[in-house]
């Protein structure tokens, strides 16, 4: 072994098989999302306007809310998929490797926002508590992931200083 | 610095050039570059044991402390 050797790569502790399949289910979901913004969730709320003409108003004001809540999580899926790539080329601890988990941290926080004000709304009009409670489940949950990721990127900011360090050791 | 790397010393009286040098020790030619001009902030002891070793030298021959 060369005296240069003893960086530890990402090939020495991560398996190579686990990245593409992890790869191929994120298209899959991100697929999944398209469909849901350009057939399910039009065509939900227009059959909630056939149902009930009453709530026509809310219509376009639900979708583009809704819309973007997808959006946020498509972004999520899009910085995942960037920073496994700087995971497989061994350039995740980086300078390069924080505007692709700022996305994702800014990309939760907006979707928590929307799914508060929707809870809000839906707790102040909904006659049955499934929504509301749905909805308390989801905002708990983001909330959760919002906050994992500023750790997260706390641990990444500590191990690029880290990396940064050692790459100077001869 | 105030640790002075005296590697070119070493280098010139056994008259071994870097690359050589490089080869036998293990490391790169940049990283021993980085050495000889005083630029490394830290030095691995298997780096040192291999200099020392291919130098036939004791670490206080290659490592000297002078005041600011």
């Amino acid at each position: 072994m060369t005296v240069d050797g003893f960086r530890s790569t990402i090939d020495d502790v991560l398996p190579r098989w686990v990245i593409p399949p992890l790869k191929v289910l994120l298209a899959l979901f991100f697929v999944g999302l398209v469909v849901l913004q350009a057939m399910s969730l039009p065509g939900s709320l227009a059959h909630m306007v056939e149902e009930d003409p009453s709530t026509a108003p809310i219509r376009w004001p639900l979708f583009a809310v809704l819309l973007t809540g997808l959006v946020c999580v498509q972004v999520v899926v899009v910085c995942t998929w960037r920073l496994l790539d700087l995971v497989r080329d061994d350039r995740i601890f980086d300078d390069r490797a924080f505007p692709w988990v700022d996305g994702i941290i800014a990309a939760v926080c907006l979707a928590w926002l929307l799914l508060v004000g929707l809870l809000v709304w839906a707790g102040a009009t909904a006659d049955d508590p499934g929504v509301p409670v749905v909805l308390t489940g989801m905002v708990l949950a983001s909330g959760v992931l919002g906050l994992l990721m500023v750790v997260m990127r706390a641990l990444l900011r500590q191990a690029t200083a880290l990396r940064t360090e050692m790459a100077q050791v001869i | 610095m105030p640790i002075v790397v005296r590697l070119d010393v070493e280098l010139a009286k056994r008259k071994m050039g870097v690359g050589e040098f490089a080869d036998l020790v293990g490391l790169t030619p940049a990283n021993v570059a980085v050495l000889k001009n005083g630029r490394a902030k830290a030095v691995r002891f298997s780096t040192l044991e291999s200099i020392c070793r291919v130098l036939g030298c004791q670490p206080g021959d290659i490592l000297e402390y002078v005041e600011d």
